[in-house]
């Protein structure tokens, strides 16, 4: 039974890989046409919620940091980004700030304090605790 | 440079506030026993996931915290050998005095050159605002201080040693 639950696993996760990989195309696209909210925002929706898999996880992290990378403008971020996306973004500043590599650092570092101001402490809080669902 | 120090210490500073949330929690496993859960890490639905903020390679701050305690573990950005030595004696001497500052850990964590451990008795006893505003003037402060004290090993080092070679002018 649960070998079986594994083998659902390892499905879904090869789905799952397939659905970041057009992701990150269709983010490389946007990019290209200087749209680095439009790809933040395609980076951000359909992240993994559930799944276990380090794998799916890196990929879409990986997908995620050139989104985050590829930015410039944090007031027109903060303009057009919604608020059902500051949580998921938070997460993965977080993950972009234990990387330990400069600019991303620095990019991190400067999202998240506008990202604070924005949403609160209350968004960092959701981060911390959530042990489920994490990035 | 001053201003990813600013944001550095502005990023820390938040999440202080937000992880900074502790109440009292008498040990589950053992009867009339009160533990810091970050330290024992026994129970997993008691701890909150950790969070590394890293400035840059060399500098980053492990924050991890629990129900009723959390503990903060600082790396210094070290340059060169002398500056290794200086803060590795330095930190050791503060440690070593851990009791005066109540909030500091006797043996940093693996890794890091210094931790803290606030509890939920030192949030009782003091202010959340002025513990975080402690932390984080003591991060500011801890790169000064080894400068200083770097600078005075060099300046002396240059006397004795201009002294010393006088004779043989």
């Amino acid at each position: 039974m649960s070998g079986k639950e594994g083998f659902v696993e390892a499905d879904n996760a090869e789905a799952i890989i397939t659905r970041i990989e057009h992701k990150s195309r269709k983010i490389e696209a946007l990019l290209k046409q200087s749209k680095p909210v439009e790809a933040l925002k395609t980076a951000l929706e359909g992240s993994p919620p559930n799944t276990r898999d380090e794998r799916c996880k890196s990929a879409n992290w990986i997908a995620v940091h050139r989104a985050i990378m590829a930015i410039r403008d944090l007031d027109g971020l903060f303009a057009s980004l919604d608020p059902e996306y500051y949580d998921i973004l938070m997460k993965y500043l977080y993950r972009g700030l234990s990387t330990g590599d400069r600019p991303t650092c620095d990019q991190c570092l400067r999202i998240h304090e506008r990202l604070t101001e924005r949403a609160g402490l209350g968004c960092i809080v959701r981060c911390l605790a959530d042990t489920i669902n994490t990035v | 440079m001053a201003n990813s120090l600013r944001l550095y210490l502005t990023c820390i500073r938040s999440t202080l506030e937000a992880a900074m949330c502790l109440q009292n929690f008498p040990c589950q496993e053992v009867e009339r026993h009160n533990k810091p859960e970050v330290e024992l890490q026994t129970s997993p639905e008691l701890l909150l996931n950790p969070v590394l903020i890293c400035r840059n390679e060399a500098e980053k701050c492990l924050i991890e915290t629990s129900i009723n305690s959390l503990r903060i573990s600082l790396k210094v950005k070290q340059a060169d050998e002398l500056e290794n030595i200086l803060t590795k004696k330095f930190l050791r001497f503060l440690s070593m005095r851990a009791e005066a500052f109540q909030v500091l850990r006797r043996k940093p964590v693996q890794g890091y050159d210094i931790s803290f451990l606030i509890t939920n008795y030192h949030c009782e006893e003091m202010q959340k605002h002025k513990l975080i505003d402690f932390i984080v003037q003591f991060m500011e402060d801890i790169d000064k201080e080894i400068s200083e004290l770097k600078m005075s090993v060099n300046t002396r080092g240059r006397l004795v040693a201009a002294e010393f070679l006088k004779q043989f002018i």
